[in-house]
C-alpha cells in the first residue's frame, strides 16, 4: 500500500514511501529525523505540529503525507541563520519547555507575513490556536511584536 | 489509524463513481476527518480526495449574491474582499488558522457537526448548496443537509460542489456565539440572525442537534418585542444538557444571545 | 587565541541570563524522549481497563497476539514471571506495572501490545478482550472513609517513610495516611469564641497536561538496563527499578534530555517500570508514548475536601482554626501520603493562630490517581482558607487586607507545627500586592448587566523536607565549566539557573558554562524535581560544588607558585606540561529537619518557605454568569532572584495554569468512574484569549539567607492565590459565593439566581 511521494522539503527536493494513513508529521520524523514538529494533542488544537504547506500552516497530526505530493513543506529546522522571529522569542524569553516552541515560530512567520504590523488583539487571534501549556502567552505577544519591528526597522 | 486506499480522481464523475459502494468517504480539508479516524470513530476503506477536482473559488453571481466553490477553504473566504463582513467576523473566532488554511466550505457542511459556525449562519442568510450525483444535480436550502448529530441529508455517493449565497442587499446579519469553558472552546451556543426588514430569519446551534430555525420567535419579532421573541426562541427548541451547560442554562444564553444577536444585527454595518 | 572561559567580575547572580538551550529550543532541535527512536525499537500501545472496580476474570489477547505485525502481547501475569512483586510508588508499592488480579480504576493499563508499528500496536490493542466480575466503586473522598468499598485489600507502605510503618498491612480501610496536628486546645478555644465561622470547600480533578505526552524507552542487555525518560526523577526511577528487579543502582542508567513540560506529572515510576519489563521480556528496545488522552488516565490532581473552622474575636484577631481536610488520591497513593502531612500542616494559613488543629486525610478511591501538580497540595488549601477568609472579613466589616495582615504570621513568629518563620516576607508580599492593586483607590463597579469586583489572596508553602541534591563541577584544562547534576530541565529553567551559580563562584560568564542533563551512570543522586525544592537544593550543592573547584584550583595555583589571579589555563599546562587534566568539585546538601511528634509539631519542619499571593480584578456578565478576569496580580517572595526574567515568567506562568484550574479545567466522570472528557478538544486549557489583558508578576526584594546567593524556590509560587483571589472578586463584583472548583459560568449564574429569588 506504500507508494512513493516526492515534494520539496525546506527547499530541497525529497521524496518518502508512504502509507496512506500516514501523517505529514509521522513522516517527517520518521523518514527525515526533522523533530521540530511533533504530536501532542493529535486534534490540531495545540500546534505543537505546526508546519507549512505551500506557504500555509498546517496541523501535520491531522495533513495525510500522500497529499503532500509536489508541495513546498517547510519546517522550524529550515535555515540555517536565526530569523527576525526566533532572535525575538529568545530575547523577549517567550518559551519555557520549549515543546510547543517551533509551532509558535511558525504561526507568528505566516502572521507578520499577512500583518506585518499586528495588534496584541490581532496576535491572540491569530495564535489562539496554539497552546503554551507553560503560560508564556505575555512573552510571547512580547516577542510577535519585538519580531515586527526587526523585520520592519523604522 | 487503521489502512486505507486513497484516491484522488480529477473529474467529478470519477469522484462520484469512486463514492460508490460501502466505506468510501470524500476528502475534502479533512481537519474532522481525520479526527474521527483517528478517534476510530470512522474506519473508511477508501477516501476520495476532492483535491483535483477543481472546486475552488468565489465568483459573483448573477443576482448580486456568491457563487462560493465547496473546496473554498475558510482561510480564502475569510480573506475574501467578496465575502460580507458578517462572514469574516464569524470566521475569524472559527476553529484556528490552520484548521482555516485547510477546512473547505463544502466540508463544514457536510459535516454536521451542530457546534459548527457556518451552517446556521449560512442558513439565516437564506443559502443553498450544489449537490452532484449520479442522477444529475440538486439544489437545498442549508437547513435541509442536515439530520441530527453529525448526519447529513447527502447520500453516500453524492457531493456538494458548490454554495449559493443570495446578496444581502439591504438585509443585516449577525452571529454571536457563547462559549463557556475557554474562549475558544466549542460554543454552547451559536445564534444567527438575519433582519429584511420587519422580518427575521433566526437559526441556533451548539445547543441543538442540528441548526434549527426558530420559527415561533421570527414571528413575535415582527412585532418587534426583542424580549418576548427570546423567551419564545428558549421554549420553542428542545435542549439537551452537556459539558457545556445544563438544558436549563442554555435555554437562558438562547434568552440573552438572541436579543444581542438581533440587536447587533440592528446595528451592523455593511 | 580565544579562551574557552573568559573570567568575569559580572555578576552572574540577578542577571537575566537568556535560557542556555534559547537556540535548540527555537529552531526545533531540542531533545526529547519524544523524539528517540532505537534501531529495531518496538512501540507499546496499552490496554485499559474498561471498569472502575473489578476483578480480572479473563483477558483474552488471541485475537490481538495473531494480528499481522504484532510482536508480542504482554500482560500483569507474564510481568509477574519477571518481577515476582511488580508493584511500585513512592509512598506505598501499591501500584502494578500492569493490572494483577484487580482492576481499580476505569483506564487502569491492563496489557500491552508490542509492534514495530505503532498503529499496528495501536489497531491490536483494540482487539483484547477483558473479562472482570465488577465490584462496588468509590469515588468521592469523603465517602471513601466510610465506604465499604475497599480499593485495596492491604496497605503496603513503602518502608521509606518511618511516618507510614503504623499501617503496615492494615485492611479494610481506604485511609492510606491520617496526619494530626495539635498546638494548643482549638475545641475549647473554639468555645469560648465570640464569633465562630465554619465552611467547606472543594476541588475537583484536573490534570496537568505536558504538552510532550509521558513518553519512556528502555533497552537492555542481559545484565543492564538503559531508561531514557521524560522523568523529573531520575534517580528515583533507577532507585525504583532496582528495587523491583532485584538488581544493583549501578546495572540501571537512566537518561532524560529536555521535558515538554511535568508540573508534577513526570515524577516516581509513570512508564518506566512497564519499559524496563518490556524491553527485558523481548530483549528489544521498547517505547511507550502516551497520548494526550491517556494522560488523563495516569496523574492528575488531588480532588478535595475541606472544613475550615475559626474561632475569631468581634474586632478580628483569629483565636483558634479546626481544618479537617480529605485528599482523593485516586486507586493509586503516588505521592499523595506526602501531599497529606507535608502540605498538609500548612492547612491553617499563613496566619498566627494559637489554637490549631489539622486532621488530614490521604484517601484511595476508585479514580486516577492524583499526585503532585505545581503546589504539592497548596492550591486546594488556599483555596478554601482564603476564600474563607475573604467570607469572615465580609462578615465582620473589615477589608480583606487589614484582616489578613493582623492576623499574618511575621518573621520570629512559629507556624502551627511550631516551627519559628525566617525569612518569609509574609507581611512584604501584602503590603506589595496592596500598592499593586491600587487597593485605597476608587474602583470602578461597573453597572447594567457588566458588574465589576476585585479581591486578593495569600498562601504559603513549606519545602518538602528532608530532601538530598548532589552536584559536581569540572573544570577543564582549558578553563571551561561544565555542571553535572540530576535536575530535570522541564522548562523552569533550572540550567541556566545552575550555570549561574556555578559561574558566579568560579567567576565565569553562566553563557559558557555546559549543564550536563540527568544520566545517572555520570549526574550524581539528586531526590527529584519536585515542589520548586531544586534551586534551593541543588543550588547549593553546585555552589558547593563549584567553591570545592574554586578552592582546589586556588591550592594549585599555591603549589605551583602562580600568582593568585592566573589564568586556570596557566595552571594546568604548569602542571602537566601541556592541556590536561582538570579539576572536579562535588557538593552535596541535606537540610537539617526534625520529624513531627505525636502531635505533630515539630520546630524544623522545613528549609524554607514561599509566599504566594494574587489580586484580581473581574467582570461579570450578569445575564449568563460568565467571569472575565481583566486583571491579574501576583507577587512573590522567591529571595533573592537568580535570573529575574525566569523568575517572572515561572510566577506569570503559574498564574495563568491556575486560571486553568480555576475557570475552565475538570475532569468530568459519570456514575460508573468514566471519564467524559478525555481530550483537549473536551478538557480546555487556557489559550492566548483567556489570558488577562493586564498581568503584573513581581518578586519582592527578599533574602532566602540559607539559599544560593540568598535564592529559592519559584515554580508553584504563582498558583496559590488565584482560585481564591478570583473567588473573592466574584463575590465582590455580585454578592455570589462559590464554594466549589471550577468557577463555571452556569454555577455563577445560579447563584445570581439565587440572590435574586
Amino acid at each position: 500500500m506504500r507508494r512513493e511521494i516526492r515534494f520539496r522539503l525546506n527547499g530541497e527536493p525529497v521524496s518518502a514511501q508512504v502509507a496512506p494513513h500516514e501523517t505529514l508529521v509521522e513522516v517527517l520524523q520518521d523518514a527525515f529525523g526533522l523533530y521540530g514538529a511533533r504530536e501532542s494533542c493529535a486534534q490540531g488544537l495545540c500546534g505543537c505540529c505546526t508546519l507549512l504547506v505551500n506557504g500555509r500552516a498546517v496541523s501535520g497530526c491531522l495533513y495525510l503525507a500522500s497529499l503532500a505530493q509536489d508541495a513546498e513543506v517547510r519546517t522550524v529546522e529550515e535555515g540555517k541563520a536565526l530569523d527576525a522571529v526566533q532572535q525575538a522569542f529568545i530575547e523577549a524569553s517567550a518559551f519555557q519547555c520549549g515543546f510547543c516552541t517551533p509551532g509558535f515560530v511558525l504561526m507568528t512567520r505566516q502572521l507578520l507575513d499577512e500583518i506585518p504590523n499586528p495588534t496584541d488583539d490581532d496576535i491572540k487571534h491569530y495564535l489562539s490556536g496554539n497552546l503554551c501549556r507553560c503560560a508564556a502567552y505575555p512573552e510571547i505577544i512580547e516577542a510577535v511584536k519585538l519580531a515586527a519591528r526587526k523585520r520592519n526597522p523604522s | 489509524m487503521s489502512p486505507f486506499e486513497l484516491a484522488e480522481p480529477r473529474t467529478l464523475s470519477q469522484a462520484l463513481d469512486l463514492l460508490d459502494g460501502e466505506g468510501a468517504r470524500p476528502l475534502s480539508g479533512g481537519t474532522a476527518l481525520m479526527l474521527m479516524m483517528k478517534a476510530g470513530v470512522f474506519r473508511p476503506r477508501r477516501l476520495v480526495s476532492l483535491a483535483k477536482l477543481k472546486l475552488e473559488g468565489i465568483e459573483p453571481a448573477a443576482d448580486g449574491g456568491l457563487r462560493i466553490g465547496a473546496m473554498t477553504t475558510l482561510r480564502a473566504l475569510e480573506r475574501s474582499d467578496q465575502a460580507f463582513p458578517v462572514l469574516k467576523r464569524t470566521l475569524r473566532t472559527l476553529a484556528n488558522v490552520r484548521v482555516r488554511n485547510v477546512a473547505t466550505v463544502g466540508g463544514a457542511l457536510a459535516h454536521a457537526d451542530p457546534h459548527m459556525d457556518l451552517p446556521p449562519l449560512l442558513s439565516a442568510l437564506g443559502a443553498r448548496v450544489a449537490i452532484a450525483g449520479p442522477g444529475g444535480g440538486r439544489s437545498v436550502p442549508v437547513e435541509a443537509l442536515y439530520a441530527g448529530y453529525l448526519e447529513n441529508t447527502l447520500k453516500g455517493n453524492e457531493l456538494i460542489t458548490h454554495l449559493d449565497l443570495p446578496p444581502l442587499g439591504k438585509r443585516r446579519a449577525a452571529y454571536l456565539k457563547c462559549t463557556t469553558r475557554s474562549a475558544d472552546d466549542w460554543p454552547s451556543l451559536g445564534v444567527a440572525v438575519m433582519l429584511d426588514g420587519d422580518e427575521a430569519r433566526l437559526f441556533i446551534s451548539a445547543a441543538t442537534d442540528r441548526p434549527t430555525r426558530l420559527a415561533a420567535a421570527e414571528s413575535i419579532l415582527k412585532t418587534g418585542d426583542v424580549k418576548r421573541a427570546a423567551e419564545a426562541a428558549a421554549e420553542e427548541v428542545h435542549i439537551e444538557g452537556d459539558l457545556h451547560g445544563s438544558a436549563a442554562y442554555k435555554k437562558q444564553l438562547i434568552r440573552v444571545y438572541l436579543a444581542r444577536a438581533v440587536h447587533e444585527a440592528r446595528n451592523a454595518v455593511h | 587565541m580565544k579562551r574557552a572561559t573568559q573570567s568575569t567580575e559580572t555578576p552572574q547572580v540577578g542577571r537575566s541570563v537568556p535560557r542556555l538551550e534559547s537556540w535548540l529550543k527555537v529552531t526545533g532541535r531540542a531533545e526529547y524522549v519524544h523524539n528517540l527512536r532505537l534501531p529495531g525499537m518496538l512501540y507499546g500501545k496499552i490496554f485499559r481497563s474498561t471498569v472502575a472496580h473489578g476483578r480480572i476474570r479473563r483477558i483474552d489477547v488471541s485475537a490481538a497476539q495473531a494480528a499481522g505485525g504484532v510482536y508480542r502481547v504482554v500482560t500483569g501475569e507474564d510481568i509477574r514471571q519477571l518481577i515476582p512483586e511488580p508493584y511500585f510508588g513512592p509512598a506505598f508499592h501499591d501500584q502494578p506495572i500492569l493490572a494483577l488480579d484487580k482492576v481499580r480504576y476505569v483506564g487502569e493499563p491492563v496489557a500491552v501490545v508490542l509492534a514495530s508499528d505503532p498503529h499496528v500496536a495501536e489497531e491490536a490493542a483494540h482487539l483484547i478482550v477483558a473479562q472482570y466480575d465488577e465490584l462496588p466503586a468509590v469515588y468521592d473522598e469523603v465517602e471513601a472513609m466510610t465506604s465499604e468499598a475497599i480499593v485495596h485489600d492491604t496497605l503496603k507502605p513503602a518502608g521509606t517513610f518511618p511516618d507510614l510503618k503504623h499501617v503496615k498491612g492494615k485492611s479494610g480501610t481506604n485511609v492510606a495516611l491520617d496526619f494530626h496536628l495539635r498546638r494548643g486546645d482549638a475545641p475549647a478555644a473554639l468555645k469560648k469564641a465570640e464569633r465562630v465561622f465554619e465552611h467547606r470547600f472543594h476541588t475537583q480533578q484536573v490534570m496537568h497536561t505536558p504538552l510532550e505526552p509521558l513518553v519512556s524507552v528502555a533497552e537492555s542487555t542481559e545484565s543492564s538496563l538503559t531508561i531514557h525518560t521524560a522523568s523529573q526523577s531520575p534517580s528515583f526511577v533507577r532507585i525504583e527499578v532496582a528495587r523491583l528487579l532485584g538488581w544493583p543502582e549501578n546495572r540501571i542508567r537512566v537518561r532524560v534530555p529536555f521535558l515538554g513540560g511535568g508540573f508534577g506529572a513526570k515524577l516516581y515510576i509513570k512508564l518506566e517500570a512497564l519499559v524496563s519489563a518490556l524491553s527485558l521480556l523481548t530483549g528489544r528496545p521498547v517505547k511507550v508514548s502516551l497520548t494526550m488522552e491517556e494522560q488523563f488516565f495516569t496523574i492528575t490532581k488531588h480532588p478535595t475536601t475541606f472544613r475550615i473552622k475559626t474561632g475569631v474575636t468581634r474586632d478580628g484577631r483569629i483565636t483558634a482554626r479546626e481544618c479537617e481536610v480529605w485528599w482523593n488520591g485516586g486507586a493509586y497513593a503516588d505521592i499523595g501520603p506526602r501531599v497529606t502531612q507535608k502540605s498538609g500542616f500548612t492547612a491553617p494559613g499563613p496566619y498566627d493562630i494559637e489554637h490549631v488543629l489539622i486532621d488530614s486525610y490521604s484517601l484511595y478511591t476508585n479514580r486516577p490517581p492524583a499526585g503532585a501538580l505545581r503546589g504539592f497540595g497548596i492550591p486546594q488549601l488556599v483555596w478554601a482558607y482564603e476564600s474563607h477568609m475573604d467570607i469572615m472579613a465580609r462578615e465582620l466589616g473589615l477589608d480583606p487586607i487589614a484582616f489578613r495582615r493582623k492576623n499574618l504570621l511575621r518573621d520570629g513568629r512559629p507556624q502551627a507545627t511550631g516551627t519559628v518563620l525566617r525569612d518569609v516576607a509574609l507581611d512584604k508580599v501584602l503590603d506589595r500586592l496592596a500598592v499593586l492593586m491600587d487597593w485605597e483607590k476608587p474602583f470602578d463597579r461597573g453597572n447594567g448587566t457588566l458588574r465589576r469586583g476585585r479581591g486578593i489572596a495569600i498562601g504559603f508553602k513549606a519545602c518538602v523536607s528532608p530532601t538530598t541534591s548532589l552536584a559536581a563541577v569540572n573544570v577543564s584544562a582549558d578553563g571551561s565549566c561544565t555542571v553535572y547534576c540530576s535536575t530535570a530541565d522541564m522548562g523552569q529553567g533550572s540550567d541556566t539557573a545552575m550555570a549561574q551559580i556555578a559561574g558566579e563562584v568560579l567567576h565565569m560568564a553562566a553563557e559558557s558554562i555546559r549543564v550536563v542533563h540527568s544520566d545517572t551512570d555520570v549526574t550524581p543522586y539528586d531526590m527529584a524535581t519536585l515542589g520548586s525544592r531544586s534551586l534551593f537544593h541543588m543550588g547549593n550543592a553546585v555552589k558547593l560544588a563549584a567553591e570545592e573547584a574554586r578552592d582546589k584550583l586556588d591550592v594549585l595555583r599555591k603549589e605551583l607558585g602562580l600568582a593568585a589571579d592566573a589564568e586556570i589555563g596557566d595552571i594546568f599546562k604548569k602542571k602537566y606540561g601541556m592541556q590536561a587534566g582538570n579539576v572536579v568539585g562535588t557538593g552535596s546538601y541535606i537540610p537539617t529537619y526534625k520529624s513531627p511528634d505525636a502531635n505533630g509539631l515539630t520546630d524544623n519542619a522545613t528549609p524554607f518557605w514561599m509566599v504566594g499571593a494574587t489580586g484580581v480584578e473581574l467582570e461579570v456578565d450578569t445575564e449568563t454568569g460568565r467571569v472575565r478576569v481583566t486583571r491579574m496580580v501576583n507577587v512573590g517572595d522567591v529571595g533573592t532572584p537568580i535570573n529575574p526574567k525566569i523568575v517572572e515568567t515561572q510566577l506569570s506562568g503559574a498564574s495563568i495554569m491556575q486560571l486553568g484550574f480555576t475557570l475552565l479545567e475538570k475532569m468530568e466522570f459519570d456514575g460508573n468512574g468514566q471519564l467524559r472528557n478525555a481530550s483537549l478538544a473536551e478538557y480546555r486549557i487556557p489559550g492566548f484569549l483567556d489570558v488577562p489583558a493586564s498581568l503584573t508578576s513581581e518578586a519582592v526584594v527578599a533574602e532566602q539567607r540559607s539559599g544560593p546567593f540568598g535564592g529559592k524556590g519559584v515554580g508553584e509560587t504563582g498558583t496559590f492565590g488565584v482560585s481564591p483571589a478570583i473567588a473573592n472578586a466574584l463575590h465582590d463584583a455580585v454578592g455570589v459565593r462559590i464554594t466549589s472548583l471550577p468557577i463555571s459560568a452556569e454555577a455563577v449564574f445560579e447563584g445570581l439566581q439565587g440572590l435574586r429569588a
